[in-house]
């Protein structure tokens, strides 16, 4: 089963073409990585999947129906969910708050106007085990600013798993990381992927090769290539056109 | 995992001083026998709470509006001209109700189209829209008076289910019925920014991207934080209105709105009951000061400059060397 098509996806930023006529298709519960150099539209697409910007042209069909232009509150209630490439939390808020508050949000429980924050005895219980599984509990009562940059990026996908998702997007989630913190994330990610699809943009080219199960090369904003691990590797365009320079 | 929350002795003593300072305010009329200060201390408690009805957009929401004294005026107007046109004998919940209601009508379109935008352009927004009204209210000699204000405004009973308590020409009736729905209006919006609902106002105010990309309706709950505080700030003017018999547009310019903002970040964001202390040290060195200048204004702008420099989190940022177990 498909969970995400898109087609013919353009999106310009007067006259430049951040993407051109990308067509993919997502299967549900697959991970998938998005690699490019950067400035290759990456981010772009996902801005316009999410709804952060609307495509120049193009359709976005997520589970059968036309989510093209919505905006971002309803394409997440539909079970898009993402990370975004600097870290966006709420800052001033505990780490709990942080994921209690998406929870709430997804369980419907924000119009209760006048009952206490606490007495939605099944978000707290649904926040303590994301956090439990983002191994944020010992934090749970530190202001998600003081936190490690790791811990944010961490917490920033416990957010965004708060939103129960089909379709999770990660924007280089272990940019700027320790190897220790990119290991711990990269298992988190894995694990995650058992119930959900996941849409990865990401550098670290270890964790690419470690974790997807297909991998789309993206160029100039176009679609260059597609693959398992083992064929991008081998592919001669991605070698010369990404990999090759990097080595 | 810690415990949330204030510890249980925090919040007894939370309980203990709100009692205490409920006693004080409910004898303030027997220990002031000087009827002047019962009337400023009433202006108090009106400013006090549209301070923390601004507070609420901005220290909860996220919001700066640099006129929200305006929407105090709509309401102040509202009653001023009901009472002295339509009804001069008018039950004053019907006046509250009245006022709450009209301005809360005019706020509704301002707040729809503010709500899509954010900070910087939301603030000018405030002011735009609120010059405007100040103008129209300012310009309409012929129903508002004008720069004269409007003066003569009948002075209606106080009654409760057919009891006459008083008459709002009584500076004490007026205090303690002006308490009454003060604390009443407090209670209701403190219940209202810990609720569920609240936790969504604030998580706007620190990230209003993210905010949408959990799935919060962002500007639908922005414009429930404006429609909160403009309300409040409505029943505000009603309150002004009954204690002064006469309304003037300075109340609804930009000095006015600026004062409120003195008033909130003097206090304190975020706390609710910081604005109430703000809007008691405002009016009281107003007044103080002005008996000695009349550029009292300068040194009031000197006292929030060293507040904004050493004490940002206003008077209300005194409270951590009280509590035990606060975290900076």
């Amino acid at each position: 089963m498909t969970i995400l098509i898109t087609q013919n996806l353009c999106r310009d930023f007067g006259g430049v073409r951040a993407i051109h006529k990308v067509n993919l298709n997502f299967a549900e519960n697959e991970m998938r990585a998005i690699i490019g150099p950067n400035g290759a539209g990456k981010t772009t697409f996902f801005n316009v999947i999410t709804g952060r910007m609307p495509p120049s042209s193009g359709k976005v069909i997520y589970q059968g129906r036309d989510i093209t232009g919505k905006s971002p509150h309803e394409i997440v209630r539909l079970g898009i969910t993402r990370t975004f490439q600097k870290s966006s939390i709420f800052p001033g808020l505990s780490v709990f708050e942080n994921v209690r508050i998406a929870v709430q949000t997804q369980s419907g429980g924000s119009r209760r106007i006048f009952s206490s924050r606490l007495s939605l005895s099944d978000v707290t219980l649904e926040t303590e085990s994301i956090l439990d599984r983002l191994g944020l509990k010992d934090q749970a009562y530190t202001l998600a600013n003081n936190l490690s940059h790791g811990d944010q990026r961490v917490l920033e996908i416990g957010i965004a798993l708060a939103g129960k998702p089909k379709l999770l997007l990660l924007d280089e989630p272990t940019a700027g990381m320790s190897p220790r913190e990119t290991e711990r994330t990269t298992r988190l990610i894995r694990q995650l992927c058992s119930d959900l699809a996941i849409i990865l943009v990401e550098h670290d080219m270890d964790v690419v090769m470690a974790i997807s199960d297909k991998i789309s090369v993206m160029h100039y904003g176009c679609i260059i290539a597609e693959g398992s691990p083992e064929e991008i590797q081998r592919n001669e365009q991605v070698r010369e056109a990404y990999l090759g320079r990097e080595d | 995992m810690n415990k949330q929350g204030p510890n249980p002795k925090n919040r007894f003593l939370m309980l203990l001083g709100g009692l205490f300072l409920l006693a004080f305010l409910v004898s303030l009329p027997f220990i002031l026998d000087n009827r002047f200060y019962l009337r400023l201390a009433t202006e108090i408690l009106i400013y006090g709470l549209l301070a923390m009805s601004l507070d609420v957009l901005l220290g909860y929401t996220g919001l700066l509006s640099f006129m929200h004294a305006v929407y105090m005026g709509i309401g102040a107007y509202t009653v001023g001209l009901f009472l002295k046109y339509l009804d001069p004998t008018s039950s004053v919940w019907v006046l509250l109700l009245f006022g709450m209601v009209i301005t809360a009508a005019i706020a509704l379109p301002i707040g729809w189209v503010q709500v899509r935008t954010g900070g910087f352009s939301f603030a000018l927004l405030t002011i735009a829209f609120g010059m405007m009204l100040y103008t129209v209210v300012w310009k309409a000699r012929d129903i508002t008076g004008g720069d004269d204000g409007l003066i003569g405004i009948p002075t209606p009973n106080i009654s409760l289910g057919g009891w006459v308590i008083g008459k709002t020409s009584d500076p004490i009736t007026v205090y303690f019925f002006t308490l009454a729905i003060v604390l009443l209006c407090f209670l209701i919006t403190w219940r209202i920014i810990r609720s569920p609902l609240g936790a969504v106002l604030e998580s706007i105010r620190e990230n209003e991207e993210r905010a949408s990309f959990i799935g919060i309706h962002v500007h639908r709950y922005k414009l429930f934080g404006w429609m909160l505080a403009c309300s409040l700030a409505g029943v505000c003017g009603v309150l002004f209105t009954l204690l002064k018999g006469s309304v003037s547009p300075t109340m609804m310019d930009a000095n006015a709105g600026g004062a409120v903002l003195m008033m909130t970040l003097l206090g304190g964001l975020g706390t609710l009951w910081g604005p109430f202390l703000g809007a008691g040290v405002f009016i009281f060195a107003q007044d103080y000061i002005s008996t000695m200048t009349e550029h009292w204004m300068i040194f009031l702008g000197l006292i929030l400059i060293l507040l904004v420099l050493f004490i940002p989190k206003g008077i209300a940022g005194f409270r951590n060397y009280f509590t035990t177990n606060q975290h900076p």
